[in-house]
């Protein structure tokens, strides 16, 4: 614990998808870092912008056909109900392992001192407005806004 | 006088060579009459063997010769003397095996297979919801027991031969048991140290091994105290100052929260797992311990730093 305010580490967390296997490696990610006394910046964007959507965050889902890793084959994987079969059985297993929620776990990163920003072009691309955004993303901005905020960060693509 | 004696051999041999000469002409004689003899004979035999032998180049047997040749080569070149050998072993199986599949039952059931596939033309394409409807049928219903069975049979199979030993370690084993006990490594190998999986908390009762040692005190490599029934009030005090806090009462309450919990569980909390049990939020753990929460009040509580990722 010797470091000085001047060689503190950061890390600039980009979430790009919406999914909800992919929305908890960018959320578990900002969390572990700020638990390490690491600064966390999270930056939103495309279907990342679903995460932090008040009407959507509860309902993130689980892609199950084209991915190699899945138990399902693709051609079962995309029947009707079988994403949300998937999705609802992925939240049990969280549940299971008490792991919080999407939205729990965005309120706990933003406790833990995470930041949290939505992408500007993808909310226009999206027609969403800040106001269907949840309470914890600080702003909206642009990447090379995001840039600056995030300089002499380690990048994390998600 | 010695010219004469010569003269007399010269004869005498000239004499020999006439009677030799006179046989061979007369055998020349007998194979030119027996030729003679033999001409129309040899011509007819010769021409019945040209359409014999025309009429099986016909139907193929040179080129199947000429092909079952090179599969025999490509036999040998391909199996070595081992494998011949276990295919001897092998043989009676093979033979069970084809007269268990030449059964007139299994017979027919092919030759009923064999017949729908023969008019596989005139049957109807079957999308994701044919195959639901069809899974209704009885006699499909059937036929896929049949094939999970069978199924089942080949998984355990496979099983079985996976377990068992390979090819060439069987002939390692047969060439080491020609050539005698293998000679033992001079140094023995070292065995590899059982390593306790990172990231699982263990017990109150496995110290980390001590890296340093401050003050009469041990501490292990990442700061955390080494034995954690070491651990006095007091010494709480001086590990908080040494991190720059001041332990008021809300500090007390989570670190006194995080050691109990150690001790029921065996395991370090969490960030989450102390908000949980202590009703502190978690913006305020922050507050209060601003750098790495989690670590600092496991590292003042005197117990191991918290596993997981939350």
């Amino acid at each position: 614990m010797n470091d000085t305010s001047n060689a503190r580490r950061k890390v600039a967390i980009i979430c790009s998808h919406g999914g909800l296997d992919e929305a908890y490696p960018a959320l578990i990610l900002a969390n572990a870092a700020r638990q390490s006394d690491i600064d966390a910046f999270v930056f939103f964007t495309f279907w990342g912008l679903d995460v932090i959507t008040e009407g959507k965050v509860d309902h993130l889902h689980v892609n199950l056909a084209g991915n190699p890793t899945s138990p399902m084959p693709t051609i079962v994987a995309g029947l009707p109900g079988m994403e949300s079969l998937a999705a609802s059985m992925m939240k049990k297993q969280m549940e299971d392992l008490e792991l919080p929620s999407a939205r729990e776990m965005l309120q706990i990163i933003d406790e833990a001192g995470a930041e949290l920003y939505a992408c500007e072009l993808a909310m226009k691309m999206f027609k969403r407005t800040k106001a269907e955004l949840l309470p914890q993303v600080k702003d909206v901005i642009t990447a090379g806004d995001f840039y600056d905020l995030a300089d002499g960060a380690q990048i994390i693509f998600t | 006088m010695n010219s004469d004696t010569t003269q007399l051999a010269l004869l005498d041999r000239i004499d020999a060579l006439q009677t030799q000469v006179a046989y061979l002409v007369e055998r020349q004689r007998k194979q030119e009459e027996l030729l003679a003899e033999m001409t129309p004979i040899l011509r007819e035999a010769l021409g019945v063997a040209t359409v014999r032998l025309d009429a099986l180049e016909k139907q193929g047997w040179f080129a199947f010769g000429r092909e079952l040749g090179e599969i025999a080569h490509k036999v040998v070149a391909h199996y070595s003397p081992d494998d011949v050998r276990q295919l001897g072993d092998a043989t009676i199986a093979i033979l069970d095996t084809v007269r268990a599949l030449t059964q007139p039952a299994v017979l027919h059931i092919a030759a009923q297979a064999g017949g729908v596939l023969q008019k596989a033309d005139s049957v109807e394409p079957v999308g994701m919801f044919g195959l639901m409807r069809a899974s209704g049928d009885h006699d499909v219903q059937k036929g896929m027991a049949v094939m999970l069975e069978l199924l089942r049979h080949v998984g355990r199979g496979a099983q079985a031969l996976a377990q068992s030993q390979d090819p060439a370690a069987l002939r390692k084993a047969r060439l080491a048991a020609a050539l005698g006990p293998k000679r033992r490594p001079l140094v023995a190998a070292p065995s590899a140290p059982k390593v306790q999986p990172a990231g699982c908390a263990t017990g109150p009762s496995a110290p980390a091994p001590a890296a340093m040692v401050v003050n009469g005190v041990a501490f292990a490599a990442d700061g955390h105290l080494a034995d954690p029934t070491v651990w006095t009030r007091e010494l709480a005090e001086k590990l908080a100052v040494s991190l720059g806090l001041q332990l008021d009462d809300v500090r007390w309450q989570l670190v006194d929260a995080a050691r109990a919990d150690w001790g029921q569980t065996g395991q370090s909390p969490n960030i989450r797992r102390l908000t949980q049990v202590t009703g502190v939020a978690t913006k305020d753990i922050y507050a209060l311990f601003p750098k790495a929460p989690g670590r600092t009040i496991c590292k003042v509580a005197g117990i191991p730093k918290p596993a997981g990722c939350l």
